[in-house]
């Protein structure tokens, strides 16, 4: 039936007022990164004239330069932020996924039980473990240690449920039966059947584990105490501290940090979102 | 190629709900076992059991004389083609092939020597390098026989592997796989819930109810002489009719069944006597048009015309459910609402007793 033209205008209503939501919300989110950007061009004076400057300018460089002066060691502790996440982003993986194959292809007993143990980890505080952590790195003598941020972020109760649902709804029990029956070990099992067919949930997952650990700053500030064992966020907040260090040099730092995340963003951005919903409804 | 033996074979999940009650069955060295029965039966359960995917909890298991309740199942010497053929997706044909050979060592020229040969016994070989979803529903169907043929196992395990393709295409399978077996002559057990894949493929039939094997025999066996009404209805589309009936005397000494309200038919000869007979059971094609005013009466409630058959559809007098009539060829005469009389031959009769039993009928 053909409508008139306040009939469409009605219906129209619901979705310019989505969009107009979508726009304030992006615009919200994205104007701190934008100027973060626009300020590592820019000198200190017109930083913090007014009004801010909205638009690039050519002090980059300079900015870089006096980035360097101050902290020499930033490459090492972006090189040291990389490792890590890389690190921990692998090791992630793997025990995730190989948890969330004993959940779903094994029975054993308490099997439901504990992985409401493994859930129920997710509603403890992080602060709660914070003084624990720093006791048991001191105890085992890991400050200042890169094992004192991979180890501690190897597993975690956000990928090992990712991983279960990923493979409860897109990997058939047959195909792990017919593995079994064709001769193949239980880690065989995993290893060349289960994982393989995991690239999607490993691509989100890998993504989240990766910003996550490379953005982490309380982590790092609770067991990284020496300047030359900094990692990239610790940098950037000591930057704060100098007087003599300006916005520009610490806009720059943060603008080059954040470049790595946004490569990885990239590449996998449509893969992530391809994760986040698979499993949502029955395909 | 090997004998299976279930003695006492029992499973029982956890709180106590028993699936398999207390089993004996052999299966001959390279026969062609079918295990049918309705959904939720057991024999899908029992095939794992047999595969080693479930444990067994009561009773032994031995393939030949030795038994391998306590085996893997990939040491067990036992294949099985799953009814979503389970391939490894991320592997090409022959890498599917070649997966278990691959897993017990085998060396890689030998591995694709015993796939080339699969794949010609399959004539699969044009799609050694493709990906199985590149494949069409036969085309995977035939690499995961093929993937249980490379084993060269003692038995093959089959659990309802048709069941995902088209009409024509299932049709075809099912040629194919009894020339496989005729070429293989190897051990197969093969689970199904179609009663006419169980009769055109099977050499024996195993007709499960309730985790109890019902009856087991050759095809002809269970549809002629089904041991008890669950396999008589089971067996056979149109099903078999079970109308109520019992002894009546007639003149001269000599005793016929009287069928509800309809009339009376003879008494096979042979029957045990003193039998207490309850029910009568005829196949749709066994029963024929009364030549005369004897048999038994009942009118027309539908005729479906199959082209190469008729199947009438009759209710009986004094009876609640229509019986079905196969009539070979064209009757266009025959309409609903029509009364007619029908009989059988006495030859074709089954008889039941009041636990749906059937009574020896010596012929």
């Amino acid at each position: 039936m053909k409508q008139t033209a306040p009939q469409r205008a009605l219906r129209a209503i619901p979705l310019a007022t989505a969009y107009v939501s979508l726009a304030v919300g992006a615009f919200i989110m994205l104007m701190p990164f934008y100027y973060m950007l626009v300020f590592a061009t820019r000198s200190n004076t017109e930083i913090l004239s007014v009004p801010p400057p909205l638009w690039f300018g050519g002090s980059f460089f300079d900015n870089v330069s006096e980035l360097m002066r101050f902290r020499s060691h930033f490459w090492h502790a972006m090189g040291r932020s990389l490792v890590i996440a890389s690190l921990t982003t692998v090791l992630n993986l793997f025990f995730c996924s190989l948890a969330g194959f004993a959940f779903v292809m094994h029975d054993f007993r308490y099997k439901d039980k504990l992985f409401a143990f493994v859930m129920a980890t997710m509603l403890m505080p992080a602060f709660v473990s914070m003084i624990p952590t720093i006791l048991l790195m001191q105890a085992i003598g890991w400050i200042n240690d890169m094992k004192a941020m991979v180890i501690p972020g190897a597993c975690g109760a956000l990928g090992i449920f990712m991983m279960r649902q990923y493979i409860s709804g897109a990997i058939p029990r047959e195909l792990v039966e017919a593995g079994r029956m064709d001769g193949c070990s239980e880690f065989g099992l995993y290893w060349r059947i289960v994982l393989p067919l995991l690239a999607p949930a490993l691509g989100t997952l890998g993504l989240i584990t990766f910003i996550g650990s490379y953005n982490n700053f309380v982590g790092a500030l609770l067991v990284m105490r020496d300047q030359e064992s900094f990692t990239v966020p610790l940098v950037l907040r000591s930057l704060q501290g100098t007087s003599a260090a300006t916005w520009g040099a610490i806009s720059a730092g943060s603008a080059i940090a954040v470049l790595p995340l946004l490569v990885a963003f990239i590449f996998y951005s449509r893969r992530l979102i391809d994760g986040l919903t698979s499993g949502a409804v029955k395909g | 190629m090997s004998k299976l033996v279930l003695r006492g074979i029992g499973k029982t999940y956890l709180g106590d709900v028993q699936v398999i009650k207390d089993l004996d069955l052999e299966v001959h060295d390279g026969e062609f076992m079918v295990f049918v029965g309705p959904s939720g039966c057991g024999k899908t359960t029992l095939l794992r059991m047999i595969a080693g995917l479930e444990e067994i909890t009561a009773g032994t298991l031995h393939f030949d004389d030795e038994c391998v309740n306590d085996e893997g199942p990939a040491d067990r010497g036992a294949a099985m083609v799953f009814q979503s053929y389970a391939l490894y997706p991320h592997m090409t044909v022959a890498e599917n092939l070649a997966f278990s050979l691959k897993m017990a060592g085998v060396s890689k020229a030998e591995q694709k020597k015993q796939v080339d040969q699969v794949a010609d016994i399959l004539q699969i070989r044009p799609l050694l390098d493709r990906k199985p979803k590149a494949l069409s529903g036969g085309q995977r169907q035939r690499v995961a026989i093929g993937r249980a043929i490379v084993r060269k196992p003692k038995v093959f395990l089959f659990d309802e592997p048709l069941s995902n393709l088209d009409a024509n295409l299932r049709v075809q399978m099912r040629v194919e796989l009894t020339k496989l077996h005729q070429e293989l002559r190897c051990t197969m057990v093969y689970v199904t819930h179609d009663q006419i894949e169980a009769m055109t493929l099977g050499q024996r039939i195993a007709i499960f109810n309730k985790g109890k094997i019902e009856q087991i025999g050759t095809p002809l066996e269970v549809y002629h002489h089904p041991a008890n009404t669950f396999v008589a209805e089971f067996m056979g589309s149109p099903k078999m009719n079970l109308l109520p009936a019992h002894r009546v005397d007639i003149a001269d000494g000599r005793q016929a069944l009287q069928v509800a309200a309809a009339g009376t038919v003879d008494l096979p000869m042979g029957v045990t006597p003193g039998a207490s007979i309850a029910t009568l059971g005829v196949r749709p094609e066994h029963f024929t048009i009364s030549p005369n005013a004897l048999g038994l009466e009942g009118h027309i409630s539908l005729v479906e015309h199959l082209g190469e058959a008729t199947l009438i559809h009759l209710r009986l007098l004094g009876t609640d459910n229509d019986i079905a009539m196969k009539l070979p060829g064209s009757h266009p005469q025959h309409r609903a609402g029509q009364y007619i009389r029908i009989t059988c031959s006495e030859l074709h009769m089954c008889l039941f007793d009041d636990a749906g039993n059937a009574i020896a009928v010596a012929r």
